[in-house]
């Protein structure tokens, strides 16, 4: 059988991905939301696995939260991009400060 | 290898290699649709885990709604690819190197020593009959009723920005005016012209256009 | 599962909030030319409304509700009251600021009530979902006021900078909640606190510690994670740089409480020299960076970074002492910063915003009461004695010396040095610089209104800092 370890693992690895994303795309803020968006999946990942192991299903209650939220904040990045657009012509944050993940 | 531990490897390997493709292809149209594969075989893993409804939650409202919200954004800004590509190559070294740290330290951390099956033994299967969206369902209305509520106003809020922020009328635009629509009445949109029937001749069209107008105006 | 056995009283005040805010955004768009105005009004009625019950329903006793989900305890009732008050001065400060540059909207204060909603949903929950989506609600809240100004680039780029850095925080802090849930099995914050307390101890339960601190700091804004915050407090309009830099605060104090302090409480040793190593960044980054500012603006921004730098000063203390002094220093910041940007909003009018030091110039002899005030507020953030910022250092100070860190409190009290310089310099220019603008301040009465408030309490609370020090003290049982 697969162990907990392993889809904690499977979760690492997306969230690790996802950091390194937003160091490699400073500039491209759809990349950088996307990136954010593979970060939350990460988490849910986590919150399932543990659910499903100590048999809580307090944690899938979570990610349904977190599946609202992160909805709610794609739409909200997604307008704010659109106004950045319209005032700049461009989604190139520059220099998009310095990232310490 | 059981058949569940091929497909656990299988979805994962491919959840996995679609999430590098996401930060690392150009076109963030590309990066959108390797992030809807990612999604998707993140939800089959999910289901492994029993959690069916929440695979099935994640594919309809991230593969169905904010995914094609994504491309929709990307479409319409028509952004210019190559400027945001700088940096791209110089960061490539510390990004991986951030990358490799961060996973050799959370496997560590999260490694078969501390979460292994000797100490969190694989759970019994659940019996058929048993029901993931049931158990959600119970919590979600009684614990969970008060976030319920909160998760519904960050809804709100979201909806409220996104109008407040994106929504503008633009000059020579048309809208479909509603309120216009129900207004409107037969008189309107239909002239009854009472004509002679005696007079219908072609070439009187215009005379009869200029007799209606007189009984426009009177 | 019945209606009574809820038991929503404790959570009236939200209920109340959210109810008023859904009434302006049903009021506010059938009137279309008083729209704005009526929301103003209703969104002040509601905050004194929600203060009066607050204030009624406040005693020493600890109300749980919802299955120990919403705590509301001395602590939560007295933070409440605090960002009533402090984003009504806000919405009272900024009302004629927002007109004159076309976003006196009605969804402005909507989104800054549904922005208060949060922070009482963060200030008075037991929950690490609660505190998850409280936090979330205000931070949606306060990213899209800042994007509000939508023709101006600079608003919408910081807006996007906030954004994302406060989404990646939001995503650091909840993979540190997954790990906490993981190895305690509990998603409530006082059941996490027994089990770590029954001597659970693994990597993972250290690595959940590390990541809710890194995701915690990223979101306040806290040196080495501050970067984006001068972009973002510069790049807003001045009205909701206000707003984000005063109420917010104190709901990023309530979650540092919550999360460290009431979950992972027995874990101190563990979360301690984290917040000594950042609280010493941020102290000297803000102090120092200052100096060299030429934006008014910015340099009171990176006086934030050093204000809560002090403020972590006395969570890190670990003693009630400790934490009542931060809530203390958290109160006084508070009340400094909306002076102090309200300053600019006093310079500002139509097309014209003061965020230049060379603004400040000549204050003296356009409105010698103005000054005053200035001057008051700026004594107050360099802590010289007998002004509200004094005892709140001298708090701060006292709670560190209390538990040994004599070190750490002289390094401290080395950065305020450092920082008085900045604060002294602007007074200069104020009382001895000749003004390279005549013009007669414009400001109405509400911007003078609240900021000769904010220069009094600084007086008041300077010559009678008792009753507050009570109060803070109450609030954690003292």
């Amino acid at each position: 059988m697969i162990s907990l370890s392993e889809f904690l693992i499977f979760g690492g690895l997306l969230f690790s991905i996802s950091v390194a994303g937003i160091f490699l795309n400073r500039k491209n803020v759809l990349v950088l939301l996307m990136a954010i968006e593979l970060m939350l999946l990460a988490v849910n990942v986590n919150f399932v696995a543990f659910s499903h192991f100590s048999g809580d299903i307090d944690g899938q209650a979570f990610v349904f939260f977190v599946l609202t939220v992160a909805a709610a904040e794609a739409a909200i990045g997604l307008a704010i991009l659109v106004t950045l657009f319209r005032n700049r012509r461009t989604i190139n944050v520059e220099d998009l400060t310095e990232m310490k993940g | 290898m059981s058949l569940y531990q091929i497909l656990f490897y299988v979805f994962a390997s491919v959840a996995v290699l679609a999430a590098i493709r996401v930060v690392t292809v150009k076109n963030p149209v590309h990066a959108a649709l390797y992030l809807v594969l990612t999604f998707f075989s993140t939800a089959l893993i999910w289901i492994l885990m029993e959690a069916e409804f929440l695979g099935i939650v994640l594919l309809l409202v991230y593969v169905g709604a904010v995914m094609v919200l994504f491309l929709f954004v990307v479409m319409m800004l028509d952004v210019n690819i190559a400027p945001l590509r700088e940096g791209f190559i110089r960061n490539l070294p510390v990004g991986v190197f951030v990358a490799l740290v961060m996973i050799i330290e959370l496997a560590l951390i999260l490694g078969p020593a501390s979460f292994g099956l000797d100490i969190y033994p694989s759970p019994e299967p659940a019996p058929a009959d048993a029901g993931n969206t049931l158990a959600i369902g119970q919590v979600l209305y009684t614990k969970f009723v008060y976030p319920f509520e909160i998760a519904a106003f960050i809804l709100l809020v979201a909806i409220v920005a996104a109008i407040a922020l994106a929504h503008r009328r633009r000059p020579g635009v048309h809208y479909q005016d509603i309120d216009a629509q129900v207004r409107v009445r037969a008189e309107d949109r239909v002239r009854i012209a009472e004509l002679d029937a005696d007079k219908t001749r072609r070439g009187d069209v215009a005379g009869d256009s200029k007799a209606n107008q007189d009984k426009e105006t009177s | 599962m019945t209606l009574a056995s809820l038991n929503l009283q404790p959570v009236l005040p939200e209920i109340v909030l959210a109810a008023m805010a859904c009434l302006i955004l049903l009021v506010d768009p059938f009137l279309p030319k008083r729209g704005p105005t009526v929301s103003f009004v209703l969104s002040i009625l509601t905050l004194i409304a929600l203060f009066v019950i607050t204030l009624v329903q406040m005693d020493d006793s600890v109300r749980m509700s919802f299955g120990d989900m919403v705590v509301n305890d001395p602590m939560a009732d007295l933070m409440k009251l605090v960002v009533y008050v402090l984003v009504a001065a806000v919405f009272v400060i900024s009302r004629t600021y927002l007109r004159q540059r076309g976003i006196d909207k009605g969804e402005y204060y909507m989104l800054g009530l549904f922005g208060v909603l949060g922070m009482m949903i963060t200030i008075s929950s037991n929950h690490l979902l609660l505190l998850y989506l409280g936090l979330e609600l205000m931070s949606l809240a306060l990213y899209a006021m800042t994007a509000f100004k939508r023709d101006d680039g600079r608003a919408s780029e910081a807006a996007m900078k906030y954004f994302v850095l406060g989404a990646l925080a939001s995503g650091i802090l909840l993979y540190g909640m997954s790990l906490l849930y993981g190895v305690t099995g509990n998603l409530m914050l006082t059941a996490i606190a027994e089990t770590v307390a029954a001597g659970e101890d693994s990597m993972a339960l250290k690595a959940a510690v590390v990541l809710i601190v890194v995701g915690a700091v990223f979101k306040m804004g806290i040196a080495p994670f501050h970067m984006w915050l001068p972009d973002v407090y510069e790049g807003a309009p001045t009205a909701v740089t206000l707003y984000l830099a005063a109420a917010p605060k104190v709901a990023a104090l309530a979650l540092v409480m919550r999360l460290l302090v009431d979950g992972m409480g027995p874990l101190f040793y563990d979360w301690q020299p984290m917040l000594i190593v950042v609280a010493m960044l941020s102290m000297a980054i803000g102090n120092v960076v200052a100096i060299a500012q030429t934006s008014f603006k910015r340099m009171l921004t990176y006086s934030t970074i050093g204000h809560v730098g002090f403020i972590l000063l006395g969570v890190l203390a670990g003693t009630n002492e400790g934490y009542a002094a931060a809530l203390f220093y958290t109160i006084a910041y508070a009340v400094m910063t909306i002076g102090g940007f309200g300053i600019i909003l006093l310079l500002a009018r139509q097309g014209f915003e003061a965020e230049s030091m060379d603004d400040l110039k000549g204050l003296n002899d356009r409105s010698p009461v103005m000054a005053f005030v200035f001057l008051l507020l700026m004594f107050s953030m360099a802590g010289i004695p007998f002004t509200f910022g004094f005892w709140a250092k001298l708090a701060v100070l006292q709670s560190i010396v209390g538990v040994g860190l004599w070190w750490l409190a002289t390094f401290a009290v080395v950065t305020a040095v450092i920082g008085a310089f900045y604060y002294l310099r602007a007074v200069k220019m104020v009382y001895f610089d000749k003004p390279e603008d005549t013009s007669p301040i414009q400001a109405d009465v509400n911007v003078r209104g609240v900021l000769i408030l904010s220069g009094a309490s600084m007086l008041i609370f300077g010559l009678y800092p008792t009753g507050l020090t009570a109060l803070t003290a109450g609030a954690f049982g003292l």
